[in-house]
């Protein structure tokens, strides 16, 4: 068995050039509720190449910095648009029945990347090293003990939690995003909801 | 495009179309919008609570947690997993622990760790607190909780005077001396210093004894000055005016509501909830009912208007045809 040629049969059957970089789209794919899993990922790249800046300079850089408080301005806003475009793309999603067609895998792989970033956020506030991340760490803290994840993820342990952030998470959030990516493109934008004839 | 596409977009009229320029488009406007809001509004960065700002501001708070620790009456003392073995405090429902089943794996021992070792510190320096910490150690347990119960009572009464706590006489034994010899230590903004144990210092990344120390009275008391109690919808916000985790809120919802916000296992019946939520969303495409309500709801008809409005020409258009 040839993994490259097995690999590359697959891509041909699942993932053209056309597929990947589409020159062209279906007439209905024609609304501002489109836009909103793109603005997520716009966000989700801003977030990267903040995060990229804050962790060159160090996690003590905002406190002490304008320049990097203002970059650490930049990664808190781009939170906020990344997680009200994504709630705007899920309830698009819902609304539209998108799983339907075999694209339920989107649809899971799509859920996961909600449930990673919100993890993600976490440790975020937590990596502040600011009087929120002492509040939080000890509030969730109370909520991971109750479901024994406190055994292993110690919300107040300063050196876990940002590497969880600046590291592991986002490789994670990157890699389902790839995914998620990989499935819309592969399987197109889904047809509308049929409607019932008007008698 | 590939076979599967063609198959499925086959009789789908197509625009032309330009993903990369649709993407940079909107990562322009996205970049202008986080700039404005991050120019404008910038971001919270409320100062740490330390132990030296507890000591010198809440000079009666900081021995109040510190006589609480000491006398074995703090939240941590009888928490359960992770923290102490205490497994009939752990969180349950249906009779079921998930806390218990890892068990102890970050092991306190408050009155140790966190007065008495620091005391061990203090006592290298101070002869006074030296002597006291001897006669507390060799004094019975009844008799300890006998001075730290009048000590806390007369707590009560204490005030402060320039600065300094005046807490009324009253057979206090060794405890008085000690518990200056803490606030003393919290002063010199040591405490943080001297909660750490770490094998491997000078290098700390773990504060977690330092951030449960005050977890109780302090902590709180700061946070509802803040308005970021549970009560106060705390997580969704951060300090100031500024948005927090507001995606929570359905999380934070259910501990506003009956049973939940008086439920001593309100941590784990409401992470229970979310968690079966989540998997519902996750299983939605496959559950009966449920998945029929984006078709109920009809937002879809507005996203898809013009397609529908096409198709209805369309559709109009071919039985005059075929009459014509």
């Amino acid at each position: 068995m040839n993994l490259t040629q097995s690999a590359r049969d697959y891509l041909t059957r699942n993932l053209t050039y056309e597929d990947a970089l589409p020159t062209q789209m279906p007439v209905y794919v024609n609304s501002v509720a489109y836009l909103f899993g793109v603005s997520a990922l716009s966000a989700l790249g801003l977030l990267v190449l903040t995060g990229v800046v804050m962790s060159l300079f160090g996690p003590d850089w905002y406190h002490v910095s304008n320049v990097g408080h203002f970059f650490n301005s930049l990664h808190f806003w781009s939170v906020q648009i990344f997680f009200f475009a994504i709630v705007l793309h899920l309830l698009t999603k819902f609304s539209i029945a998108g799983w339907r067609d075999g694209r339920w895998k989107t649809w899971v792989v799509g859920l996961l990347i909600l449930g990673v970033a919100i993890l993600t956020g976490l440790t975020g506030f937590l990596s502040q090293t600011n009087w929120d991340s002492q509040w939080i760490s000890v509030q969730a803290k109370d909520a991971m003990n109750a479901l024994g994840v406190g055994a292993f993820f110690n919300t107040m342990n300063t050196g876990q939690v940002l590497t969880l952030h600046v590291i592991v998470l986002p490789l994670v959030v990157t890699a389902l995003v790839g995914l998620h990516l990989f499935f819309i493109r592969s399987d197109g934008s889904i047809k509308p909801i049929p409607r019932k004839r008007a008698r | 495009m590939s076979k599967k596409s063609d198959a499925y977009f086959k009789d789908i009229p197509m625009k032309p179309y330009d993903l990369l320029k649709e993407g940079l488009i909107v990562l322009s406007i996205i970049t202008v919008i986080v700039i404005i809001l991050a120019a404008v509004f910038s971001s919270p960065d409320y100062p740490t609570v330390r132990g030296e700002d507890v000591a010198k501001r809440q000079p009666i708070a900081y021995l109040r947690t510190s006589a609480n620790t000491l006398g074995g009456f703090s939240g941590i003392q009888t928490y359960g997993p992770p923290y102490t073995k205490n497994y009939d405090n752990a969180q349950r429902v249906f009779g079921i622990a998930p806390a218990n089943l890892p068990g102890v794996t970050i092991p306190i021992n408050a009155e140790v760790d966190f007065v008495l070792k620091p005391l061990e510190r203090v006592a290298v320096l101070n002869k006074g607190v030296d002597s006291a910490l001897k006669t507390y150690k060799s004094a019975t347990p009844a008799q300890q909780q006998v001075w730290l119960k009048n000590y806390l009572i007369a707590l009560d009464k204490a005030t402060v005077v320039n600065g300094e706590v005046r807490v009324p006489g009253g057979n206090f034994g060794p405890v008085a001396t000690m518990m200056n010899g803490m606030l003393n230590l919290g002063k010199a903004g040591l405490l943080e210093g001297a909660l750490e144990s770490n094998p491997r210092l000078p290098y700390s990344l773990n504060p977690t004894r330092s951030l449960l120390f005050f977890q109780d009275d302090v902590y709180v008391s700061v946070a509802d000055s803040l308005d970021m109690l549970s009560g106060q919808w705390g997580l969704v916000h951060e300090t100031g005016n500024y948005p927090g985790a507001w995606w929570l809120w359905p999380y934070v919802f259910f501990y506003q509501i009956s049973p939940f916000n008086t439920s001593p296992n309100a941590d784990l019946q409401v992470g229970l909830i979310m968690l079966a939520l989540f998997l519902i969303l996750i299983f939605l495409p496959v559950i009966p009912v449920l998945n029929r309500i984006p078709r109920g709801l009809g937002i879809y008809r507005i996203i898809w208007r013009d397609w529908y409005a096409r198709s209805r020409e369309i559709h109009e258009f071919e039985p005059r045809r075929k009459a014509g």
